[in-house]
């Protein structure tokens, strides 16, 4: 068996307890759900992955109205109807042949491929909790079958799974049992070091340090919603942009930090209650 | 360094993580036989080459709630390292409470490294910052000395020599070292033994949000009417369901006896304030210690409100009172026992008036801010015990508050 090790890459820096965690996932071959803070780079990390491990990727972007049988496949109906009306003609297709009309979804191109792919659902807490259930034993055993037909597709390598989640709602336990679970904690001030240096690579190291340390000290503060990295990245940007150095008692274009408005309202009558601990 | 995968898996390994297993779930991490197969598989996988290997393997394996990452966390440092950590945050008073700083002082005082008067010699800032320091202190020179918080040496499951032999990986290891990474306690913050604060404060809104209140059959179902209008053969088959608009109403009475609850009172207005726009209508009133024939609508209690009047409001009213319910009995069960109106026998005792809001509101819930493990031994027991029998009670954790939306929203 190939043994599959991720390392980052020069867009992702990847902290070596969350290496840790990707590699025994992926050595073990078991999904990996993936929750945190927004902007802490779920997502990003499975994609990734993938491209360092040379790997394609099929990705499920999970909506509320997902029912959890066409991210395996679906049957066009109405093509095979059109088919069976008007005759298929130069198509190839043939209205006896129900593969003919398969549409395959994510779960399933990733089963069916000849070689190891990474499968990434994305933000699965959107779905319904039903459709979870659904999907658990889909994973477990790598294979679900077509009910029209009766037949089991089966994979024939395990693919790698990433499952990402907000936390929206919260997921089942029978779901999470089937699942090595890791939520990524929000990044020291030396991972945002590395991770800033990986956006930004030519921004002045002065300006670099002093972001950081107002932005570390304005999530400190406990508004209502911190600023995340994502902000984080958008402001030096911002700065750069507008070539500023920003004076750490009135910093400048706070808005792109503090999106509610009490926060910012608190922001601007210079409340710097600190938090307890 | 001895690898851990070095003998594995034999029986001898195997019976050694029972007892940690056992240890989590003390420490409210549920793990079932699952999870020991998969664990057994990772060993046989090799995917383990020492202890900071151990740490994040087993995390994996056992942690599927970020909620009880923190509880993990502490049960590895005392599993693994003899370092045994209270639930509370730095800086968190609720220290005092726990066993941890008890053994602490105690073995302080027993070595002479705090006068025995310690307890009133020290601010309590003080007494706080030192017992930090000493469990930071055991964390970074992990060398197996004599300095260490809590057991002392006697930990209870024989693995003293345990934390010796595994731990020299620290520093050594390419990774950052399991007990760096605890003493971050960086899932604290989503512990269910967190004390409510403005930090975690979204979190309990999250749960709150569970909060709803089914509605009358008023609203069609179009979609499951056609279908079953179809499958009448065509006569018509009106289907409605609930109307999910969560709509109730909210009544909020705080305690705000003494300056312990300042704290609590401003945090519990603050998350109920917040899911305002949620309720059809909140109302905030005030009590002193408990609640006799009136409460107040402010918080110095001037302007009073009947309580005869609050037991009018419709009963599907959820009442939830927050206070520590600690006092004394007479102020509970005597008549005439008000601590602001104590001479007037007429009026029933206090119990009866907590009575009838317990009679009249099917949905309250009672929120204590203090912690769950003290209710049996708080100065005051007694009447919290007395309490308890006639309301739904929860500590003010993250927790409690999921306790207190399960409970505020059966049927």
């Amino acid at each position: 068996m190939e043994q599959y090790h991720f390392e980052g890459t020069d867009k992702y820096y990847l902290e070596p307890e969350l290496k840790a965690v990707v590699n025994i996932a992926l050595a073990m071959e078991k999904p990996l759900l993936l929750t945190g803070e927004a902007g802490t780079g779920k997502t990003q990390l499975a994609l990734e992955a993938a491209r360092a491990l040379k790997l394609p990727v099929e990705m499920l972007r999970c909506k509320s109205t997902i029912k959890g049988e066409e991210a395996c496949y679906t049957q066009d109906t109405v093509l095979r109807l059109n088919d069976a009306r008007f005759g298929s003609g130069e198509t190839g297709r043939h209205v006896h042949n129900f593969y003919d009309y398969v549409v395959w979804g994510p779960i399933g191109r990733a089963f069916r491929a000849e070689d190891k792919v990474v499968l990434l659902l994305d933000e699965i807490d959107k779905t319904e909790s039903d459709v979870q259930d659904n999907l658990l034993d889909i994973l477990e055993e790598c294979q679900f079958t077509i009910r029209e037909v009766n037949e089991t597709v089966k994979a024939k390598v395990r693919p790698a799974i990433f499952i990402t989640s907000n936390a929206k709602r919260e997921l089942s336990d029978p779901f999470l049992r089937r699942c090595f679970c890791h939520h990524i904690a929000f990044p020291s001030p030396e991972d945002m070091r590395h991770i800033v240096a990986l956006h930004y690579p030519d921004t002045h190291p002065k300006l670099l340090e002093t972001a950081i340390a107002i932005f570390y000290e304005l999530r400190e503060r406990g508004f209502e919603k911190p600023p995340a990295t994502s902000e984080l990245l958008d402001w030096i940007g911002a700065l750069e942009k507008t070539d500023t150095m920003p004076d750490p008692e009135f910093p400048p274009l706070t808005g792109i930090l503090l999106k509610r408005s009490g926060d910012i309202l608190r922001h601007r009558r210079g409340d710097v209650r600190r938090r307890q601990y | 360094m001895t690898s851990v995968s070095e003998h594995t898996p034999n029986t001898h390994t195997n019976a050694l993580f029972v007892d940690f297993v056992r240890l989590l779930r003390e420490y409210g991490v549920p793990v079932g036989l699952r999870e020991l197969l998969e664990l057994n598989r990772g060993f046989e996988q090799g995917v383990v080459a020492g202890l900071d290997d151990l740490f994040i393997f087993m995390r994996l394996v056992f942690v599927k709630r970020v909620e009880h990452a923190d509880g993990f966390e502490r049960a590895f440092a005392l599993y693994f390292y003899d370092i045994d950590i209270p639930a509370v945050a730095e800086g968190d008073y609720a220290l005092f409470n726990t066993d941890q700083f008890q053994r602490w002082l105690e073995k302080e005082v027993r070595e002479g490294r705090l006068p025995r008067r310690a307890l009133w010699e020290f601010t309590p800032e003080e007494l706080m910052k030192r017992f930090w320091d000493t469990l930071r202190q055991q964390m970074e020179e992990h060398h197996g000395g004599s300095r260490w918080v809590g057991t002392g040496g006697n930990s209870p499951f024989g693995h003293s020599g345990n934390a010796e032999r595994g731990t020299r990986a620290m520093g050594a290891s390419r990774n950052r070292s399991a007990l760096k990474v605890i003493g971050d306690r960086r899932y604290i913050a989503y512990s269910d033994k967190n004390q409510l604060r403005e930090e975690n404060l979204r979190q309990a809104l999250e749960t709150m949000k569970h909060l709803k209140n089914e509605g009358p059959y008023s609203r069609l179902n179009l979609e499951q009417t056609i279908r079953t209008t179809a499958r009448n053969g065509g006569e018509i088959d009106l289907v409605f369901e609930r109307d999910l608009r969560d709509k109730i109403s909210v009544v909020l009475l705080i305690d705000n006896g003494g300056y312990s609850m300042t704290p609590f009172v401003e945090i519990t207005r603050l998350l109920f304030a917040k899911m305002h726009e949620r309720f059809e209508d909140m109302t905030t009133l005030f009590f002193h210690n408990t609640v006799y024939e009136r409460v107040w609508w402010d918080f110095r209690r001037t302007r009073a409100f009947p309580t005869e009047q609050l037991l009018l409001r419709k009963p599907d009213t959820r009442l939830v009172i927050v206070g520590d319910a600690t006092m004394a009995p007479e102020e509970l069960e005597a008549r005439g026992g008000a601590i602001d109106n104590y001479h007037d026998f007429n009026r029933p005792p206090s119990i009866v008036w907590l009575k009838r809001l317990a009679d009249r509101f099917p949905h309250t819930c009672w929120l204590n801010p203090l912690p769950r493990e003290q209710w049996s031994h708080a100065h005051g027991a007694y009447t919290l015990r007395r309490v308890r029998t006639l309301f739904h009670m929860e500590d003010m954790t993250l927790g409690g508050i999921k306790g207190m939306v399960e409970h505020l929203s059966e049927k």
